[in-house]
């Protein structure tokens, strides 16, 4: 039942996903449809079914019984006054007597002459009604002599049947005067009652037919009303799971779809709230690392400061400070450049957090600023550069810094030197790669390694590093607009990739130099006269 | 700053007893004469009653903060500030920059690092070669460290007079911030822009005619700054 349940629902998502534009037929509104008509359809058909059965018969008996009771009379009347061996002449003159009467219909007397011939009136000619067209089943019905007893007073009875000659339908009916007479057949065409009930079978039809349309319509309508909130329901869902969490439904009704908005409506409200309290908790954490980084940096400036006055103790002279006490100092003081780093870590962290981080643009050489970033940090012996000058571009040197500092450093680190830094132009961006030649970065590791403080593995010795050097220069990047990504080189070594954009080219704004027109924010204009004349 | 000799005098506002305490410390080692305040309102006190050479003024402070003392000094004094800032955050520096601070640390900051800011700062108030030369009406004397507008003694502050004598000294050339950076503030490859950028304004709004359309310090777009002569 449950795997069944389980079957039908994923067989529903499935093809919900798969068909928007072709027709479902699992649709819910489709099998309404298809449930209404079949309903209508059965309903219609059985009705109209019986109420043209009974019509026909009703009809049918009633012109049969006219008929028959006329061609009665009429034998009686007129085959039963001719003489027992009649003449062809005679029997063609009752035949066309009877057939004259109001029911219209075809006589055929048979009858023997004198002679013993067998003689036939037809009350159509020869050409019209014979023998030919009496089933023979009927003239042997009506030829049969019966047994008279108490039940049954006359030797001969009268026989009728329907019969269909050329797609009409004919009453076809025949007797024996009784006391030797003449037999006589009587051919009714039914054609009249047969177009009537065709009229009312196709009146029926049609009927059906708008019963069947009427209930379709119905489905539609009814589907409409089931599925439009079912639908309204789908798409306050996707809204929700857009993250639109104060989608709330309209509750109208007490049926049981109103019921089930009226539950969507407590769990997105549920769902708000618990996502506002997540959102919340996590704004406090976040706020809480940021207000704590701030707060260590005032104990830490004070620490800092005398730290220095320590240091500078260690640099002096011999002898100065006790040897007991020298490793403990050098510990503090190597210490408090850690703490330092991280707070300055945290802090920069915090702020692309908040989004507070903001970019002060310069104009840079590129190739002048790693130089001088690797210089800066005595790394000159360790780092191959490969870059050009005049290769400028629009961006905050200092960030521009921290992201170079981090690359290199961690190539230094983990991978060893020579590191090699190559610069070169991509369309519109500038890109540094940092290649090292240590082992490369494991597979598992790469798509970890701009995490904040991740370690790839808990064996591994603790970093020199705070943790979060590589994820703040990819923040870096990302407030330029720009891109890091870790990969292996096929040599050997990781290669870390920079994209950023160029910016605005200061090249070709480079300003005239004596017609004194400056392109520039703040349009320049000589101005005053007295300036002139001074000049 | 009359000798050259004299151990420069420096008032330092910081209200955190410790990191006072430690800067103090540290400042005298690197043999600074410091005086101390622990609040804005102490600090203008004594700035009025000792006339230090420089201040190094915490930004956060309970009562008046660090931009309003800044800007209070600003109103009678040209003497050198450096903002002391816990908040690095960049609007910080920019408010600290237009309320006429000199140059900025962040805390945490190294004792060594303030010492050469000081240093640098104190320097630009140094005479250097002794001859003048004029813009317009603006006159730079360089012997006397003073410039006249239109004969009128203008009130520089010492970076405000080393940014001119830089640009002066090649009229009619752009120098990028970065040069700037190095020549008048003495920072080193990253130092900030926008401390050029204050600057040059408020500069612009003492030596011009009307410094929102200026005609003797203009902006180079894309490179930096250039001093022009009138024609």
């Amino acid at each position: 039942m449950t795997q069944a349940h389980q079957g039908g629902a994923h067989g529903w998502t499935g093809a919900r996903k798969g068909a928007l534009s072709r027709l479902r037929f699992t649709s819910l509104r489709l099998r309404l449809v298809v449930v209404f008509g079949l309903v209508a359809l059965t309903a219609a058909v059985s009705a109209s079914g019986i109420a043209y059965w009974l019509n026909r018969e009703a009809v049918l008996t009633r012109t049969q019984d006219a008929v028959l009771r006329d061609f009665e009379q009429e034998m009686q009347n007129r085959a039963g006054a001719l003489p027992e061996r009649p003449t062809q002449d005679e029997l063609q003159h009752t035949a066309g007597q009877m057939a004259g009467s109001d029911q219209r219909f075809s006589v055929l007397l048979v009858g023997r002459d004198t002679e013993g011939r067998t003689v036939y009136g037809s009350s159509g000619g020869l050409n019209g009604f014979s023998l030919q067209d009496v089933p023979k089943s009927l003239r042997t019905a009506v030829n049969r002599t019966q047994k008279v007893d108490g039940a049954n007073k006359h030797p001969y009875h009268l026989y009728w049947q329907r019969i269909v000659d050329h797609d009409t339908p004919y009453l076809v009916a025949g007797t024996r005067v009784i006391g030797g007479g003449p037999t006589g057949y009587m051919l009714k065409s039914l054609e009249p009652e047969a177009k009537d009930l065709n009229s009312l079978a196709w009146s029926l039809g049609i009927a059906t037919g708008l019963a069947l349309i009427g209930s379709a319509l119905l489905a539609q309508a009814a589907a409409t009303t089931v599925l439009k909130p079912v639908q309204r329901l789908g798409v306050a869902a996707r809204r929700l799971g857009e993250g639109k969490l104060d989608t709330r439904l309209r509750v109208s009704g007490t049926d049981e779809l109103a019921d089930l908005s009226r539950t969507f409506n407590y769990a997105a409200e549920a769902l708000e709230k618990r996502v506002e309290d997540m959102a919340a908790r996590d704004e406090a954490s976040r706020r809480f690392v940021a207000d704590m980084s701030h707060e260590l940096r005032t104990p830490l400036t004070a620490i800092t400061a005398v730290t220095e006055i320590l240091e500078e103790e260690l640099e002096a002279e011999t002898g100065s400070m006790d040897p007991m006490i020298e490793p403990a100092v050098r510990l503090v003081v190597s210490e408090t450049r850690r703490l330092n780093d991280l707070v300055e870590n945290l802090m920069e962290v915090t702020r692309f957090d908040a989004g507070t981080a903001r970019l002060v643009l310069d104009d840079v050489d590129i190739a002048d600023q790693i130089t001088a970033c690797i210089d800066a940090r005595a790394w000159l012996d360790a780092v191959e550069l490969d870059a050009e000058r005049g290769l400028h571009a629009r961006l905050d040197p200092r960030r521009l810094d921290v992201i170079l500092a981090n690359l290199i450093g961690n190539a230094l680190k983990h991978g060893g030197s020579p590191v090699r830094v190559s610069v070169r132009e991509a369309d519109d961006s500038i890109v540094i790669e940092v290649q090292d030649h240590g082992p490369g970065i494991p597979e598992d590791v790469l798509p970890h390694v701009f995490d904040r403080f991740y370690k790839a593995s808990a064996s591994r010795p603790r970093s020199e590093g705070s943790g979060l050097g590589l994820s703040i220069a990819l923040e870096n990047a990302h407030i330029h607009g720009g891109e890091i990504t870790a990969a292996n080189s096929p040599d050997s070594g990781a290669v870390f990739t920079l994209r950023l954009p160029r910016g605005t080219s200061p090249a070709e704004e480079e300003q005239p130099a004596e017609d004194g027109l400056t392109p520039g924010s703040d349009t320049d204009r000589p101005q005053g006269e007295d300036t002139k004349g001074d000049a | 700053m009359g000798q050259n000799e004299r151990v420069p005098s420096l008032l330092l506002i910081e209200d955190d007893d410790a990191i006072r305490t430690a800067l103090e410390l540290s400042l005298t080692r690197q043999g600074h004469r410091v005086a101390t305040a622990a609040s804005g309102e102490d600090g203008l006190k004594l700035l009025r009653e000792q006339r230090p050479d420089l201040i190094v003024l915490d930004v956060m402070l309970p009562g008046i903060d660090g931009f309003e003392v800044c800007r209070r000094i600003r109103r009678t004094d040209q003497l050198p500030i450096i903002l002391l800032t816990a908040r690095s955050d960049d609007i910080d520096v920019v408010v600290g920059l237009e309320s006429g601070a000199d140059d900025y640390v962040v805390k945490p900051v190294q004792g060594r690092v303030l010492d050469a800011r000081i240093r640098a700062v104190l320097r630009r108030g140094e005479r250097e070669s002794n001859d003048a030369a004029s813009f317009g009406s603006l006159v730079i004397d360089r012997s006397a460290m003073t410039v006249t507008k239109n004969g009128e003694d203008l009130q520089l502050t010492p970076t405000e007079l080393r940014l001119l004598l830089e640009l002066s000294r090649r009229p009619g050339q752009a120098l990028s911030r970065q040069q700037l950076l190095r020549l008048v503030w003495e920072h080193d490859y990253l130092g900030d822009s926008r401390l050029v950028d204050a600057c040059v304004q408020r500069l612009r709004a003492k030596v011009e005619d009307v410094p929102s359309s200026p005609t003797l310090i203009r902006t180079v777009r894309g490179v930096g700054y250039r001093l022009d002569a009138p024609q």
